[in-house]
């Protein structure tokens, strides 16, 4: 069952797959928090056309549910964090993360 | 679309079985939110009425909770959610760990000048999600529930805004658990992509049922078991924890170490075993999933227990002791996956250990001076001269969590070794009980300085207000209690496990 005319299921499942994972390599990679902020939202997002296209591969509804409450979720998520971010900023002045350096061994 | 047909009236309301056994949800929910309007009143100080409404409510949740723990399991909302035994007995262990945190951190946050009403609103809400997390039967109420708890808790312990540790350790937290939050969560993607539902007990079925599992369930699968390992921080996924530990407020380290690892161990055996783990999941992944789990365990002991050694300053290493114990903790999961699952020990383990770290950590909180100063082992010198019934908690404590005789650690890491052996898991046993001789070392070493060392200068408030004695006191009975007579609280697991 394809899910885009002409579009094969495994295409859009790997499309989301290679988005989470650079997400995951932003993460780990990339030195500013607001920009890590941003992979953690690309995660999220490559977790939801991963749920929208089995969604549709199962023809029920459920996957679709489940991406309303991420959109929900991921919408607190990034409030939150950025108000941990400026509380940061506030004492820290950056936002560089090779800064994070006052609680190690 | 066949699933449009699936709602039907009946499931759109809730019978007075129903009510019953979300009483402890309500009364939570409306504790937290009129705190909130209580917080905004002009007329008397906020921290007071906050403060006695969220005592007060869960209060009422524990009683509602107390009064259905004989009844049978009740599934709710078209089988989202079920309220049984175990959902009880966690339920149960969350609420208090909220209220101990609450009453332990009346005094500090007045100390620290940030006495503000959200502290114990953030706390209620945390332990909403806690109690929605070991209560869920779907994946997308799991996640939303664990984001609950998760939110708040980076809140909590980012909670002295001016502080650089503070600050630091509650972004490290943030963005450590975001990301093991997403492979959770595309964990279940992939999990609801092999079987077509996000229902626990259909999951199960799909994995022990279907022979040929695809790719697809096994790498949901895996993805859904890193993150929780995360989440209960085991080795190598475990570095955000002494961070996160040394930098939050103590009453906040007390309750992560307590009710959120509590939360998500629990949570994680309902998880692992609907993916038919111990229960007929297919021997290929069942061999894999259990050496995996038997290696994270050796490790996780290990190294926790190790590092633990050169730590000087106390939160850090409790946070290293929380590490190794989550390592015995995972010895009770690796035998459950041998013959026939028996989850009893491990929850004790986790009500003992969730005891006397509590109690640990209200120690703490009056141990330290100003800005969380005065936790490194060198000011506990002659802490028994200066402050004798403080130094005795402590003690108390500080030999549970070593495995003392008669206290509760001891019977937890008893019962916990003794189910392993009878699994047929004896080599891992062994490195248990000579990780836990190690561990022997740095525990006892506290007492030495708070027993043997000439007294120093007192550092900060001396004054102890009356919830911390009251909390403190509490939990050194029940430290001893367990010790003595743990057969109540062996039943009350076995009965908790008898639905799962």
């Amino acid at each position: 069952m394809s899910i885009i005319p002409g579009v094969e299921p495994w295409a859009v499942l790997s499309f989301a797959a290679i988005i989470f994972f650079i997400g995951l390599a932003g993460l780990v990679i990339r030195r500013n928090l607001l920009v890590v902020l941003m992979c953690i939202e690309l995660m999220l997002n490559a977790v939801n056309l991963t749920f929208v296209s089995f969604s549709q591969i199962h023809q029920n509804l459920e996957g679709q549910m489940a991406v309303f409450f991420i959109i929900v979720v991921a919408a607190a998520e990034s409030a939150v964090g950025l108000g941990l971010i400026i509380a940061l900023f506030r004492t820290l002045r950056t936002l560089d993360t090779e800064n994070l350096q006052l609680l190690k061994e | 679309m066949e699933s449009l047909n699936l709602i039907k009236p009946e499931l759109l309301t809730l019978t007075s079985e129903q009510m019953t056994a979300l009483m402890p949800y309500f009364w939570m929910m409306a504790g937290a939110c009129l705190a909130i309007i209580g917080s905004v009143l002009q007329s008397m100080q906020p921290k007071w009425v906050v403060f006695v409404l969220s005592i007060a409510s869960a209060f009422l949740a524990m009683v509602s909770t107390w009064n259905t723990l004989g009844h049978p399991p009740i599934l709710l909302f078209n089988g989202m959610m079920v309220v049984d035994s175990y959902t009880r007995f966690g339920n149960l262990l969350f609420i208090a760990s909220g209220v101990l945190t609450s009453l332990g951190a009346f005094r500090y946050l007045d100390r620290e000048k940030i006495h503000l009403p959200e502290f114990h609103i953030l706390v209620l809400f945390a332990v909403m999600g806690m109690m929605l997390m070991i209560s869920s039967l779907d994946l997308i109420v799991l996640f939303i529930a664990f984001e609950i708890m998760s939110l708040c808790v980076y809140l909590l312990v980012g909670f002295r805004r001016s502080d650089r540790k503070g600050n630091e350790a509650s972004v490290k937290y943030f963005i450590l658990g975001g990301a093991a939050s997403a492979v959770m969560l595309y964990g279940a993607a992939l999990l609801y992509g092999a079987t077509g539902s996000l229902n626990l007990s259909e999951i199960l079925q799909y994995a022990v049922v279907g022979n040929d599992l695809s790719i697809i369930f096994v790498m949901g699968a895996w993805l859904m078991v890193v993150g929780f390992l995360f989440k209960v921080a085991t080795v190598p996924f475990h570095m955000w924890m002494p961070d996160v530990y040394e930098g939050a407020p103590t009453p906040v380290t007390g309750f992560m170490t307590t009710g959120l690892k509590a939360a998500a161990f629990a949570t994680f055996i309902r998880v692992i075993l609907s993916l038919g783990y111990g229960r007929g999941m297919i021997e290929s992944l069942q061999a894999q999933m259990h050496d995996l789990i038997w290696v994270i365990a050796v490790v996780t002991m290990l190294l926790g227990n190790i590092i633990a050694l050169t730590q000087k300053n106390l939160k850090r290493m409790l946070a290293y002791s929380s590490i190794a114990h989550t390592g015995y903790l995972m010895v009770g999961l690796a035998a459950g996956g041998m013959g026939a699952p028996d989850y009893s020990s491990v929850l004790v383990y986790l009500v003992s250990y969730a005891i006397m770290n509590m109690g640990a950590f209200l120690t703490l909180t009056l141990m330290s001076g100003p800005n969380d100063e005065g936790l490194m082992l060198n000011d506990l010198s002659g802490m028994s001269q200066r402050r004798p019934w403080i130094s005795f908690a402590m003690a108390v404590f500080v030999f549970s969590l070593a495995g003392v005789p008669p206290t509760a650690g001891f019977i937890g890491k008893y019962l916990l070794f003794y189910q392993a052996v009878q699994s047929g898991e004896t080599l891992l046993v062994v490195i248990a009980v000579l990780c836990s001789a190690i561990s022997v070392y740095y525990y006892l070493r506290v007492l030495v300085y708070m027993y043997m060392k000439d007294p120093q200068e007192a550092v900060g408030d001396q004054r102890v207000s009356l919830w911390s004695k009251v909390a403190i006191a509490f939990m050194v009975v029940l430290t001893l209690e367990i010790g003595l007579i743990p057969s109540g609280w062996i039943e009350a697991a076995k009965a908790a496990i008898s639905h799962l």
